[in-house]
């Protein structure tokens, strides 16, 4: 973690814009802002900055990870359950909430990290550093 | 403690404590009494016991509010307190005051309360939150007057700084929009919508401004992040909070004859709510991680975290969840209010609250922080609480959406008691939570007294 400066202020500018995006994703721009995620990684000269790559890498995967356990599994309880049961509302409903709220505050998280220029993991989902 | 009237907090922020282990008492009590009906009936019935636990809850976060602004407005200000005697006063009077009103609920049927004590003067009583007689309504008044009185002589002969102008501007506000309290027009929807300038407007309002005023104090002081970084965060979110909440009144208004815009303007500027606490949350941990010392109360640190994270839950997600109109048609007066009211009480308010008794307690007993054992039990309590809250929202949750479902949306819909037994199952696992809820606030109160060497600052 040593490569990381707080003061390396283009590289926490995008990691704060990649923090960002990945919380667009999950609050107001579903998909967009992901695709946002993915333009901003297909970006060398981002890459190229230790602490940007770093939160880019992180938002982009736990990002997936959001998108299949909330839109995969959410499908999945209706689909089993039945859309006009009572019980697939009450699980789907419980565990969106739930699920949901923890990726946005573990999102939270990540953004204060980037806006003081320290990298930051997603517990569980979140890739472990390249060797 | 750096001026010797801060020490006029420490009453208030004990009687704070006193009046809270109260209120989790009488919850635990109503919260039996939603699977065995007849618990403690005549004695306590129903009724008597929410009153007691929603005002109990008012009253003990006046308290702690009082307090820290009895705390934090002599250091802002750099000045000793206008009046520490008018302060000892104002608490033995209101400390009186709310107790005779409990005793009154307690003893007296509420119709005969009423009569005993004036309200076919001037009919306030009966509404929700607002139950207390007149003399009590009249005495809360005068206190706040008063108490107003002196923490403005205090700033105003004093230094002048964000935090104590934002906390002056939430105090103001929750003492002018309390007398919304004694406006009761017979038309009942008029009633409502006034009733509500008091509720929503204090805690989805002013009490936000103190939220956060106490925060950033608490903040300033345990980080030693720069002032000016911490204020303009401060600016941002009371602006936040203004910009969505005033309006924001409205998601108040479907449904209960108010013009139907009210159900656009309820719902745009209600779904926008959660953007302060989410300030709030980073706000709180960007300073954390931005922080230049080690202070040695740790259980302070996690208080001032866990308020950003539980405010924006309780608040913002669970707020949320139930503020659309389109969501509201169906989810209005259920159990998933109750959900987003005891986590958003909890989370923005009582949070707020013990971090600043938690960060002002040791100091105004003589030291920094408190020792080390003292402060591994008090964070227990922190997360004996926090996580027995959040199974508490979450079984009232799922009582809330079994409740809509069978009460309003099936096709052959059931009545209300019908179903409140269908979901007794969740009422148990609530009144379990709160049995560790309870246990938590008595750890907590046991931390006061573990006793061994104050924890020392260490460098950066």
């Amino acid at each position: 973690m040593s490569s990381f400066s707080p003061h390396d202020d283009p590289g926490r500018r995008f990691a704060v814009i990649a923090e960002s995006l990945y919380l667009a994703n999950l609050l107001i721009a579903p998909g967009f802002a992901f695709l946002g995620l993915l333009w901003l990684w297909r970006r060398a000269d981002v890459r190229a900055l230790p602490l940007a790559r770093q939160h880019l890498r992180q938002t982009l995967i736990a990002s997936l990870w959001a998108g299949a356990m909330l839109g995969g599994l959410s499908a999945g309880i209706l689909l089993i359950g039945g859309f006009t049961s009572m019980w697939s509302w009450f699980a789907v409903i419980l565990y969106f909430i739930v699920f949901h709220s923890t990726l946005v505050l573990c999102g939270m998280v990540g953004l204060s990290r980037a806006i003081s220029g320290q990298p930051y993991r997603f517990p569980l989902i979140g890739p472990g550093d390249p060797a | 403690m750096q001026y010797s009237s801060q020490a006029v907090a420490k009453p208030y922020f004990v009687a704070a404590i006193g009046l809270f282990v109260g209120q989790i008492i009488f919850g635990l009590i109503m919260g039996l009494q939603y699977v065995i009906g007849d618990f403690l009936f005549p004695a306590i019935p129903f009724n008597v016991a929410r009153m007691v636990h929603t005002n109990l809850l008012i009253v003990w976060l006046l308290f702690g509010f009082m307090g820290a602004a009895y705390y934090l407005v002599p250091e802002e200000s750099e000045t000793e307190l206008w009046s520490p005697k008018l302060a000892i006063v104002l608490f033995w009077v209101f400390l009186a005051a709310g107790v005779l009103t409990v005793i009154g609920y307690l003893a007296v049927p509420y119709a005969t309360l009423a009569k005993l004590t004036g309200n076919d003067l001037l009919e306030t009583m009966g509404r929700e939150f607002l139950e207390q007689p007149l003399p009590t309504k009249l005495g809360i008044v005068v206190v706040a007057l008063a108490f107003l009185f002196n923490i403005t002589m205090t700033v105003l002969k004093g230094r002048k700084t964000v935090i104590s102008s934002v906390l002056l501007l939430g105090l103001w506000g929750l003492a002018i929009f309390f007398l919304f309290a004694f406006y009761n027009p017979v038309n009942v929807v008029l009633d409502k919508m006034f009733w509500w300038y008091v509720v929503h407007l204090w805690v989805e309002g002013v009490w936000e401004l103190i939220l956060g005023a106490m925060l950033a104090f608490v903040l300033i002081k345990i980080t030693g992040v720069d002032r000016e970084v911490i204020e303009k965060w401060l600016y941002v979110i009371i602006t936040l909070t203004l910009v969505t909440g005033l309006l924001g009144t409205g998601h108040h208004y479907f449904w209960i004859g108010t013009p139907e815009y009210w159900q656009w303007i309820g719902s745009v500027f209600s779904a926008l709510e959660p953007i302060p606490f989410f300030a709030l949350t980073v706000f709180a941990f960007n300073m954390v991680n931005r922080r230049r010392r080690e202070h040695p109360n740790k259980a302070a640190t996690l208080w001032a975290l866990g308020t950003g994270v539980m405010s924006f839950l309780g608040a913002g997600v669970w707020g949320f969840l139930h503020t659309l109109a389109p969501v509201n048609y169906y989810t209005h007066g259920s159990q998933i209010t109750a959900a987003h009211g005891h986590m958003a009480f909890y989370g923005a308010y009582v949070m707020v609250n013990l971090t600043m008794i938690s960060y002002a307690m040791p100091l105004l007993r003589g030291r920094q922080a408190n020792s080390e054992k003292s402060q591994v039990l008090e964070m227990w309590s922190f997360w004996l609480m926090t996580v027995s809250m959040v199974f508490i929202t979450l079984f009232l949750t799922a009582a809330g959406i079994l409740q809509i479902w069978l009460q309003r949306i099936a096709s052959d819909p059931q009545p209300f008691m019908v179903v409140q037994d269908q979901v007794a199952l969740f009422y148990w696992m609530r009144e379990w939570s709160g049995v560790i809820f309870l246990a938590g606030l008595l750890a907590y109160l046991a931390s006061f007294f573990v006793g061994g060497k104050p924890a020392e600052a260490r460098a950066s």
